[in-house]
């Protein structure tokens, strides 16, 4: 976790379409760190008109929730092309390299295929939200629609990722990904 | 065949034997159908169970009603202060017109009542009893429901929105003073431990909750005609049953605060009438006012004796 | 099919696919989709993005980027120096004062931190070159420290404390009081076997060498030290003052530690706070996406009626509980050998709260042997974070010499959970002390 992620970038991080998802992934980390930066802020003030001024706190609670989640979703994508997602690279390493291209470009390949189904019914939740207009049950009433946006936006980079991380993969073009300087 | 039940509460509580009964009454009658039940929110999150019964994903549901005022706004009537004055009047409520006028926009999202049920509740101070408006001016309150928050801060109460079950620690390091939420929660989360004062609800009560147990229409029309019979037969008696429960919580929750030393105060009708104008000006004001036929529907709840 | 086959084959199924190198949480969300598809129909797919959100709607977790945050902003300044040096200028007499200075500020700095790698690298980067260049052998200053780390776990605040609060719906404010006493136990243990393992292969001069430092020095080095103790302060000041629950607690220990970054350790140049932010949304985006996979997870199970049958068939069993909880430790010394805490408490947790307790085993104090198992996933192979983190710093000490130097500190671990089952009341007794007995 302490590894850098400019190493993690091969010579084939060139390549344009790479690079064109690699500066949306990083758009949408910065939208993310700013939105986790605001629930920082949001939740101080929050205790502070509450302990300090004993007003009422109504919005804040929820605010700083749906801005988690957001930032969750539209980190997604971020955190992939950092290669920070964990996971346990035992068979990987152990395999010889012909078979470990296979087997990362198959565990892709069903990453799409999930992140993809997530997008699909995560689109359709967020179009039922929108055309009946539902509202979370609180005072503030947001629309839902509007967090509820977060799922369809973050899961279509996500997969966007995934997918032009399988194409690098598949290409040849990922030097991290072939796990020579990995750990 | 198989339906799936979930709820919120452990199996000790009142609405998870409501459940209980109607899933063995279905099942002694021996119809090819078995109901099981998904207690604790083992399945779906409390406020999450609408959407799946009324898709059909989820075929039965104990629910509070006003979980879906987001979806449907009419429904914030059945968590509104002052509304039900006590148990019977309640019941009497459920075969109103105005009932019908809830089952009938339940029915557009595929969904039909099984049980109906109210459940009552009160308020507690951390430091003082709450029984007028004027006790609860500058506490930090955490209301169950928004239409007891609206009032609540008309009535000059700070609002803190937390989850039930931060109440307790929340009550504990002071960052609360006061709450209003169901007899049955007060016990469960024991907040008796952290109060000086409980007003529970008695002869006068402003906090009452519709909480049925509702099942998908399309689900309920796809089964037999003995099916059916088995699960109305059912119903009929749970109903019964939760009433007089229903009826019991708050006596028992007296006990339980009482026990702990808590003291208990109790909500005169003149304390209630106050509380009832300021809930007009905020509460039924913001109802109507944000409910297309909200006016209509609410003097239909109204004119219920 | 039996709930119980079909449980014995989704734990099969788990396995094989988090085996073959896909990311946690894109599998745990993969054999959740196959699962539901097989046994749930069509239909039940449609719910997994409503609970995938929801299972992220849920203000405690707010926490988690928050203590990231905190630990991760320290971690960028020289404050990990600043500790142990401070520790280390007024323990010269004492016999191995390097490497308790060391061991001390980890468990300082774990109080400050929610993530046990920050605190392995805060302290490690100055801590390790000192302890070899003063002649402690490498395993020591490798190993002491990868376990030292490990502490920010355990001593609040603590993410695997707050993921297993939301878990098992327990206090999070007692859960982090519970972890306190036995942190420090550890850290005891971790101290005697480092001083001992000096004298028995190093040299007894090692352990006697010191700076000597004159009092004007030891003075001096007190002020660099304030800010420590105002954040901790601060945080419990607000937790168990009154102010904020301890959800909220974290936003105002994340804004005081980049508040002491920035002023107190000049940390205004935007790149070097991008650095923190950005590692900090990594590794809390990483938790976070793993929480609501497993949410989805979970539901595959409970949907499937598979963890209600296997708490029910456990119930049945009628064993001793204390050869039941051998056997949790068991299973949850192998998940953590191969599988983040975070995974492994939210897949385990929810099953085998309900066992524990129907066997008469306080649930706070099941959270601090839980988490001390995970700390031992940490500096065990395969997959032990704070090796790597260890192996980062120092890169000329072999990994082997990394992993065979951190072996005995994971016995002193084991040895601490079998204090804890010994004398309960280390994990009880503060939190029944501060906030009464339990809920
Ligand atoms: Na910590
Ligand atoms: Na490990």
């Amino acid at each position: 976790m302490t590894d850098t992620p400019s190493d993690m970038r091969g010579a084939g991080r060139r390549h344009p379409v790479i690079r064109a998802a690699d500066a949306l992934s990083t758009l949408c980390g910065w939208i993310a760190a700013a939105m986790i930066v605001a629930s920082v802020m949001i939740t101080c003030q929050m205790i502070f008109v509450r302990s300090i001024l004993n007003h009422s706190t109504i919005w804040q609670t929820e605010a700083v929730v749906y801005l988690m989640v957001t930032a969750t979703l539209l980190g997604l994508p971020y955190v992939q092309r950092l290669r920070g997602h964990v996971s346990v690279d035992l068979l990987p390493l152990a395999l010889p390299k012909r078979f470990r291209r296979g087997l990362i470009a198959f565990t892709l390949a069903a990453g799409i295929v999930v992140v993809a189904l997530m997008l699909y019914y995560g689109y359709d939740l967020w179009h039922v939200a929108f055309s009946r207009n539902w509202k979370s049950d609180t005072v503030w009433g947001v629309r839902l629609w509007i967090p509820y946006a977060a799922m369809p936006i973050g899961f279509l980079i996500y997969l966007i990722q995934l997918c032009v991380d399988l194409f690098a993969v598949l290409a040849g073009l990922d030097r991290k990904l072939s796990l020579e300087d990995h750990h | 065949t198989e339906l799936r039940l979930s709820h919120q509460w452990s199996t000790s509580d009142v609405r998870h034997k409501v459940a209980q009964i109607v899933a063995d009454e279905v099942a002694a009658a021996d119809v090819d159908l078995t109901i099981k039940i998904f207690p604790s929110k083992s399945l779906f999150k409390p406020r999450e169970q609408y959407k799946p019964l009324s898709r059909g994903q989820l075929d039965m549901t104990v629910f509070p009603l006003s979980y879906a005022g987001g979806q449907r706004p009419e429904f914030n009537l059945t968590l509104m202060p002052g509304l039900v004055k006590n148990h019977d009047h309640a019941a009497r409520l459920n075969d109103s017109p105005f009932m019908g006028e809830l089952e009938k926009l339940m029915a557009e999202d595929d969904v039909r009542v099984v049980v109906h049920g109210y459940l009552a509740g009160g308020f507690v101070g951390k430091d003082k009893c709450i029984t007028k408006p004027e006790d609860v001016a500058g506490l930090q309150t955490r209301a169950a429901g928004k239409a007891f928050e609206q009032m609540l801060a008309a009535a000059g109460a700070s609002i803190a929105s937390m989850a039930s079950s931060e109440i307790y620690n929340a009550m504990q390091t002071g960052v609360l003073q006061a709450a209003n939420t169901s007899s049955s929660s007060f016990v469960s989360y024991r907040i008796y431990e952290q109060v000086k004062c409980y007003t529970p609800a008695a002869d006068v009560a402003l906090w009452f909750m519709y909480q049925p147990l509702l099942m998908n229409k399309t689900a309920y029309e796809e089964l037999n005609d003995a099916q059916r019979a088995a699960i109305d037969a059912g119903a009929a008696k749970a109903q019964a049953y939760y009433l007089e429960e229903a009826k019991k919580q708050d006596a028992a929750s007296v006990e339980v605060f009482k026990k702990a030393g808590v003291e208990i105060a109790n909500m005169t009708q003149d304390e209630f009438n106050a509380w009832r104008e300021i809930a007009k000006k905020s509460s039924y004001k913001n109802f109507v006012e944000n409910v297309p036929d909200g006016q209509k529907l609410l003097d239909m709840a109204l004119s219920v004796e | 099919m039996d709930p119980l086959l079909l449980g014995a084959t989704v734990a099969v199924v788990t396995i094989l696919v988090l085996f073959s190198g896909v990311s946690v949480a894109n599998g745990l969300l993969i054999v959740a989709a196959g699962f539901l598809l097989i046994f749930d129909g069509f239909r039940s797919l449609e719910l997994m993005p409503e609970i995938f959100f929801g299972k992220l709607d849920n203000f405690a977790l707010l926490s988690i980027p928050m203590f990231i945050i905190m630990g991760a902003s320290i971690a960028s300044t020289r404050a990990g120096a600043d500790l142990y040096e401070a520790l280390d200028r007024w323990l010269t007499r004492v016999p191995g004062g390097l490497v308790i200075s060391n061991l001390g500020a980890c468990a300082l700095f774990a109080a400050m931190s929610g993530s046990s790698p920050a605190t392995c690298a805060a302290i490690g980067k100055m801590g390790i070159p000192e302890m070899r260049k003063r002649g402690y052998p490498d395993g020591v200053a490798a190993g002491s420290i990868a376990a030292g780390g490990t502490l920010g776990i355990l001593i609040p605040p603590s993410v695997t404390m707050i993921v297993y609060g939301i878990a098992t719906e327990t206090s999070i404010g007692r859960l982090f009081l519970a972890g306190v006493v036995p942190g420090m136990v550890l850290v005891g243990l971790f101290m005697a076997w480092s001083i001992y393992s000096t004298w028995r292969y190093g040299s007894v001069e090692t352990l006697m060498r010191s700076g000597t430092y004159t009092l004007a020095q030891k003075l001096a080095i007190l002020p660099r030290v304030l800010p420590f103790l105002a954040i901790i302060l601060g945080v419990l000041v607000a937790m168990y003052g009154g102010y904020a629950t301890p959800s909220e607690t974290a936003a105002v220990g994340a804004l005081l530690c980049l508040g002491v970054a920035i002023v107190i350790y000049r940390l205004w140049n935007l790149k070097a706070l991008w650095v923190v932010l950005r590692d900090s949304t990594r590794e809390s985006v990483m938790i976070l996406f793993i929480i609501a996979a497993a949410g989805v997870f979970s539901y595959m199970l409970s949907s499937l009626f598979i963890t209600q049958s296997i708490a029910e068939w456990i119930g049945t069993l009628d064993v001793n509980r204390w050869v039941l909880m051998i056997c949790i430790n068991l299973f949850l010394l192998v998940a953590g050998f191969f599988l983040p805490p975070v995974a492994v408490i939210l897949m385990s947790a929810p099953i085998l709260l309900p066992i524990v307790i129907s066997a008469g085993f306080d649930p706070y104090w099941f959270a601090v042997v839980l988490t001390i198992n995970m700390e031992i996933g940490l500096i065990s192979p395969p997959v032990g974070l704070n090796l790597y983190v260890i192996n980062g710093i120092a890169p000329d000490i072999p990994l082997k010499t990394i992993l065979v130097g951190s072996m005995p500190y994971v016995l002193c671990m084991v040895l601490a959970i079998v204090i804890l089952c010994l004398f309960p009341g280390l994990a009880t007794g503060l939190p029944d002390l501060v906030l009464g007995p339990a809920v």
